[in-house]
C-alpha cells in the first residue's frame, strides 16, 4: 500500500506561465519515456523478481517515479495556470485545451494518450531488467 | 496547529525534503547492498534526524500525511496550499 506525503519531493515554482513549453513537457507525464510509465513499469515487475535486493529497488523507485509524476504535473498545472483561452488559441497547446481544457491528462507531446503498450513487463528476471535499461537510458 | 508562518513552514519543508532525499538515495543503495554497516549506520542517523524534524513540523505546519493531524478539533488535512500549489513553494 501507499500513504501520500503532502509536499512535492522538489519544490515548483514557476512565474511566468508557457502553454507552448506546457504541450512539450507533458510528454514527461504520459509519453512512451514519461514517468507514468516508469512507475508502471518498476512497480508491475516486481513480482517475478526472485531476490529481496531487486524486489526492494523496484518498489523504492517506482514508488519515487510517483514523485516524480506529481512534480511534472505541478509544472503543467503552474504553467497553464491563468492564461486566457485567447492566449491558448495562438499555442500548440491548442489542441490539449479542447479536449481537456487545463485539466492534467497524461497524453504523449503527439497527442496519443498514455498507453501501457510504451512497458514491457514478461514475468521473466532478465527480459525484465533488460527493458528497465533501455527505458532509463532514455530519461527516468 | 500554532499561528506558525507561511515562510517557516517551507523551510521546515525544505529540511524534511533534503533529509528525504538523503534517506530515498541511501534506501536505493542499501537495497543493492544490504551487508553496508556504514550506510545502515547512515541510514538510522537519517531516520533519527527526520523523524525529530517531522514531529516538529506537523505539530508546527499541519499533517504531512493522513497519520499526522494532530489538531484535536480541526481536520488540517484538507487545509491548502497543496503542494503542487506555487504559494506551498
Amino acid at each position: 500500500m501507499w500513504t501520500y506525503e503532502k509536499t512535492l519531493q522538489y519544490p515548483v515554482k514557476i512565474k511566468n506561465p508557457n502553454p507552448k513549453l506546457a504541450s512539450l513537457i507533458v510528454s514527461q507525464l504520459g509519453g512512451p519515456d514519461g514517468e507514468l510509465a516508469a512507475s508502471m513499469r518498476y512497480l508491475n515487475q516486481r513480482y517475478a523478481m526472485p531476490w529481496g535486493e531487486v524486489t526492494g529497488i523496484l518498489t523504492d523507485v517506482g514508488t519515487e517515479e510517483l514523485a516524480h509524476l506529481e512534480m511534472v504535473a505541478a509544472i503543467l498545472y503552474q504553467l497553464t495556470r491563468n492564461v486566457s483561452e485567447e492566449e491558448i488559441s495562438k499555442t500548440p497547446f491548442a489542441p490539449y485545451f479542447v479536449d481537456h481544457t487545463t485539466g492534467i491528462y497524461p497524453v504523449a507531446a503527439s497527442g496519443v494518450p498514455f498507453d501501457m503498450k510504451y512497458v514491457g513487463i514478461k514475468g521473466d528476471v532478465i527480459t525484465d531488467l533488460n527493458e528497465d535499461l533501455a527505458a532509463d537510458a532514455t530519461i527516468s | 496547529m500554532n499561528q506558525h508562518n507561511h515562510s517557516n513552514c517551507f523551510r521546515e519543508r525544505e529540511k524534511l525534503r533534503a533529509i528525504n532525499f538523503a534517506i530515498q538515495e541511501t534506501v536505493l543503495y542499501l537495497d543493492a547492498y544490504p551487508c553496508h554497516p556504514e550506510a545502515l549506520c547512515y541510514y538510522h542517523a537519517l531516520i533519527e534526524e527526520r523523524e525529530k524534524l517531522l514531529a516538529g513540523y506537523q505539530k508546527n505546519c499541519g499533517p504531512m500525511t493522513m497519520y499526522g493531524n494532530k489538531s484535536r478539533d480541526s481536520w488540517d488535512w484538507v487545509k491548502g496550499p497543496w503542494p503542487w500549489e506555487p504559494e506551498a513553494n
